[in-house]
């Protein structure tokens, strides 16, 4: 595979990562989705926890279909809950204590810097969806040293404490597991670095 | 859980480009960042964004935001404020973190749980104003407009309120800030003055003020405590009544100590005195009173020792600070007060405030009662229509008379609440919670969620999660006061020994509502289309609104906006009275619907033995509960220490930062704990914390559980026969330490 053949398809990591964190609803959580997240950990030999989503979708429903449970979850471990919300999905919570602090600038600010921006319909910048959008972006340009940084000064110091917090507290396997997905591909390996180019 | 594979390994593979390309087919086109052209560093945004109206608390400072790519980085006072100037209180700078509070609303959510102990889902806008539309129909359809009830508090809470009472028509509108704080103070001075008073003395121009509870320093409202600085700078004496040695009272040259609950008959035996001794303003009293002589003969039993001997306080004292009134009249500021729902004897009380200024002759004038004469800016809303009596609770069928003649606008909370608990004479199944949480205003909890248990349907519209909020059905985010137009503030320069000018200051944003928040005319409106309304819908935004308020001023937003936010014009001089202005000392209609004509003492019960009274205040930083999930705020005072006298602590055992809970007389706990304040600046027969504390849902996550709700243990319900507006301060409690109960000794 060339340099860039393996940019690509990191890029599409990212990306697919950045979906499976959105809101689930019916639009795009599809068969051909789940097809494609099986696929992928079958790929990583990930049989347990692909099995483990399997199960909890097709048992019973605790609302009214298994899409419905999943948005229920999202809704306790990112938007608003009782007793709390258990993992707001923004580095500036972990970082700051806040929405939109100063690592929430500090991460709009590199963004622009490496020639991208905001849309008006986005989230706040530090939403783990817009900094993986943003690493795939960065893969696809093939800009390793700006991935790099990236991970390291904007993504792995609140990710580690989000994960954590995902992997205790959530009651469907869907979300431990894309967090589990997401931390394999994000983390930082012994001395290295992340390589995209290990050649 | 891990997958069998490093990474590094992993990308090395073939399998990657196996698991990769299927990726790809499954996401959707639209992400959050696109590409833009390059830009240079450190130039992104930084402004200062005029037109901010604080709303941290009700006294709306003129604000100014500096914003650095869209993001509020700091609140500062409008320079060009004739009113607060550029100065903000700690929790004006505070509302910054309210408005990144993690914890905050952001989507509309439903609950899929239970009320009371929510599980929340978010839903699309529609899908939540759909189910409101039509579980709001249902409630009208089968019971009628009256089903529905309403409890608003706040700037936004405005339009939705006049929405249902005035549109769909129903009476059951309960707000807060009438009947469980200012109301009775507002409808006493109009039956006394013809005027709501508002806190419009005169301080910094005035020779004498006169506090009863009165605790500014601790009640913080920026130009208010400018103005009660500059008095006191000014030479001004200070007398406060109060149990406690509040902020006012460590700077009064007369702290009255007074038994809770018998100011009335402390300012009776004060004007019994001025009239007996004929130290009253005679030439006020001939040209603008009415009913003098009725007056002095109904207050005549009420000498100094009698009122020394009900009050608690030496004789000595009432005649020292009648003299100084006496002295100094008319340039005395008599101060209405604002909280003042607190025994069920409330009408009274301020009846006398506004009697006793009177006798001083103490309006208009310099010093005195003086309202400064703003610009006249007209309001839009939805149109005004008679619903009739036939379902008016306040409204007694048989007599055909009101219940609570004098009760502020809407209907006391108790009417509603035993109506909606007991079905009679109607039921009410639909509850709208705007702005207010009614869980830590209205007293007596349990009360409040069996209101909302029989509810067929529960809406709240809020930014925050409350202790009402977990009640709801549908909960509805709502943009906060630095995210929209709305609230145009008014007034004059705060000394009026200015120069005389007025100010207009609309609520403009300082920054975009993130997420899905929406503001009080986008959600109103969409329930009236989904409600048969939307013919009436008087405006189609905040904006819109706020731009035919302006234009009845002949100003537009872009006006104010490039006039830096505020818009100043020449004023007028207050100090003239109305030639009509006349003070009801004694008040006909007040006898002829069976109430005291003048001012009268009404007894509170007394404390039982082994209690001490529950008393309740303002704190400085905070704005109650509303504010308990700040972080700043809650680190400059997270928690709200039990006052307890030093006497009465030795006795118990009890030592400064102990930590004790709270039982009430009805064996209502407060779950909760504090620490105790050991001082002798309160009196042995009553305990104070502040308002505002242990918030119990479980989403707040800085305040809940921090220090103790005293709403929780106001159980006792007392409501004020003219107004009906609620009594909070006759509970009664003894304190918990290391799980004993403490007999408070007398
Ligand atoms: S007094 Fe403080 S909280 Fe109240 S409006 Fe002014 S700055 Fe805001």
């Amino acid at each position: 595979m060339t340099t860039t053949d393996t940019s690509e398809n990191i890029s599409s990591v990212y990306r697919f990562l950045a979906q499976c964190m959105e809101y689930p609803d019916q639009s795009w959580m599809s068969d051909n989705f789940f097809l494609a997240l099986d696929n992928l950990l079958d790929n990583l030999g990930g049989q347990t926890e692909k099995e483990s989503i399997h199960k909890a979708l097709a048992g019973p429903s605790k609302y009214t279909d298994s899409i419905e449970d999943l948005q229920v979850e999202y809704t306790r471990l990112f938007i608003n809950a009782r007793p709390h919300v258990v993992a707001p999905p923004y580095g500036s919570v972990y970082i700051d204590k806040s929405l939109q602090g100063k690592f929430a600038g500090d991460t709009l600010a590199f963004y622009r810097e490496k020639g991208f921006a905001m849309d008006d319909s986005a989230d706040l910048p530090d939403h783990l969806i817009h900094e993986l959008e943003f690493l795939s972006l960065l893969a696809a340009d093939n800009d390793q040293e700006g991935e790099e940084l990236f991970l390291k000064k904007f993504f792995r110091p609140w990710f580690r404490q989000f994960h954590q917090r995902v992997v205790a507290e959530s009651q469907h396997p869907y979300f431990q597991v894309v967090s589990q997905l997401i931390d394999f591909f994000t983390k930082e390996e012994d001395n290295d670095g992340f390589q995209l180019n290990p050649a | 859980m891990a997958f069998n594979l490093t990474r590094r390994k992993f990308l090395q593979t073939a399998s990657l480009a196996a698991a990769a390309v299927p990726l790809s087919k499954v996401v959707s086109a639209e992400t959050g960042i696109t590409k833009a052209p390059l830009d240079a560093m450190g130039t992104h945004g930084d402004q200062t964004v005029v037109g901010g109206i604080c709303e941290m608390c009700f006294w709306r400072c003129q604000l100014v935001g500096k914003v650095r790519d869209g993001r509020l980085m700091k609140l500062e006072g409008n320079p060009k404020s004739i009113d607060n100037g550029a100065a903000i209180c700690a929790r004006g700078n505070a509302g910054v973190k309210l408005l990144y509070d993690p914890d905050r609303l952001k989507y509309p959510l439903k609950n899929v749980g239970k009320r009371g102990a929510p599980t929340w889902k978010r839903i699309s806008w529609q899908e939540a104003l759909d189910t409101c539309g039509d579980k709001l129909n249902q409630v009208v359809d089968k019971y009628g407009a009256h089903g529905i009830s309403v409890f608003p508090h706040g700037a936004s809470a405005k339009y939705p309120m006049h929405y249902f009472e005035r549109t769909v028509g129903t009476h059951n509108v309960s707000e807060a800030s009438f009947f469980q704080c200012r109301g009775v103070r507002d409808t006493a001075y109009i039956a006394t003055t013809g005027k709501a008073p508002g806190e419009k003395v005169d301080m910094p121009n005035t020779k004498v003020m006169f506090f009863i509870g009165t605790h500014i320093g601790e009640n913080v409202h920026v130009s208010h405590v400018k103005q009660y600085i500059q008095g006191l700078q000014n030479g001004a004496k200070l007398i406060v009544a109060d149990p406690r040695f509040s902020a006012s009272a460590a700077k009064a040259d007369i702290w009255v100590q007074i038994k809770p609950g018998t100011d009335t008959a402390y300012m009776l035996a004060i004007m019994n005195y001025l009239v007996q001794n004929d130290k009253y303003d005679h030439d006020f009293i001939e040209n603008h009173s009415y009913g003098f002589e009725e007056f002095s003969e109904a207050i005549k039993e009420w000498t100094l020792e009698k009122a020394a001997a009900e009050c608690d306080i030496p004789a000595a004292q009432i005649k020292e600070v009648a003299d100084l009134l006496a002295a100094n009249a008319p340039n005395v500021a008599i101060h209405p007060g604002r909280h003042v729902t607190w025994h069920g004897n409330d009408f009274q009380r301020q009846r006398a405030l506004a009697c006793l200024t009177g006798l001083l002759g103490a309006y208009y004038v310099k010093g005195g009662w003086v309202p400064a004469k703003g610009p006249k800016v007209k309001g839009f809303s939805w149109k005004n229509h008679d619903h009739g009596t036939d379902y008016n609770l306040n409204y007694n069928q048989e007599e055909e008379a009101l219940r609570h003649p004098y009760a502020p606008p809407g209907t006391p909370s108790e009417l509603i609440r035993d109506c909606a608990i007991s079905g009679k004479p109607y039921p009410i199944k639909g509850c709208v919670v705007w702005g207010q949480n009614p869980m830590q205003t209205i007293p007596n909890q349990e009360k409040m969620k069996q209101v909302f248990m029989q509810m067929d349907f529960v809406m709240c519209v809020d930014i925050m999660p409350t202790d009402a909020t977990l009640w709801a059905d549908i909960l509805l985010p709502e943009a906060s006061y630095l995210e929209r137009y709305d609230y145009i503030k008014k007034g004059t320069q705060w000394n009026l020994a200015e120069t005389h000018q007025q100010y207009i200051a609309p609520r403009m944003p300082l920054v975009d509502p993130m997420f899905e928040r929406k503001d009080q005319v986008y959600i109103t409106n969409e329930l009236a289309k989904r409600m048969g309304h939307a013919s009436e819908i008087p405006v189609k935004s905040l904006e819109e609104m706020t731009e035919k308020s302006l234009a009845s001023a002949g100003l537009s937003i872009a006006q104010i906006k490039a006039e830096d936010g505020i818009h100043i014009q020449p004023g007028k001089d207050p100090y003239s009275m109305p030639e009509d202005f006349e003070v009801q000392l004694y008040n006909d209609d007040l006898a002829d619907a069976g109430f005291p004509g003048a001012p009268t003492y009404i007894a509170v019960p007394d404390v039982p033995k082994g209690f001490a009274r529950l008393l309740y205040g303002r704190a400085p930083v905070h704005t109650f509960n509303r504010s308990q999930n700040n972080v700043w705020l809650h680190n400059a005072m997270p928690v709200n220490p039990v006052w307890v006298n030093n006497e009465v602590a030795g006795k118990l055992g009890l030592m400064d930062g102990d930590t004790v809970s709270v039982v009430n007389s009805e064996g209502v706990a407060s779950g909760t704990t504090t620490t105790v304040k050991v001082t002798p600046g309160i009196r042995k027969d009553c305990v104070y914390m502040y308002h505002g504390y242990g918030s119990t849902n479980p989403a707040l996550s800085v305040g809940k559980d921090q220090g103790i709700d005293d709403q929780k243990l106001i159980t006792i319900l007392t409501a004020d026969p003219e107004s009906g507006c609620s009594g909070m301060r006759n509970n009664f409690v003894k304190l918990v330490k290391n799980g004993k109960v403490l007999d408070m000794p007398a």
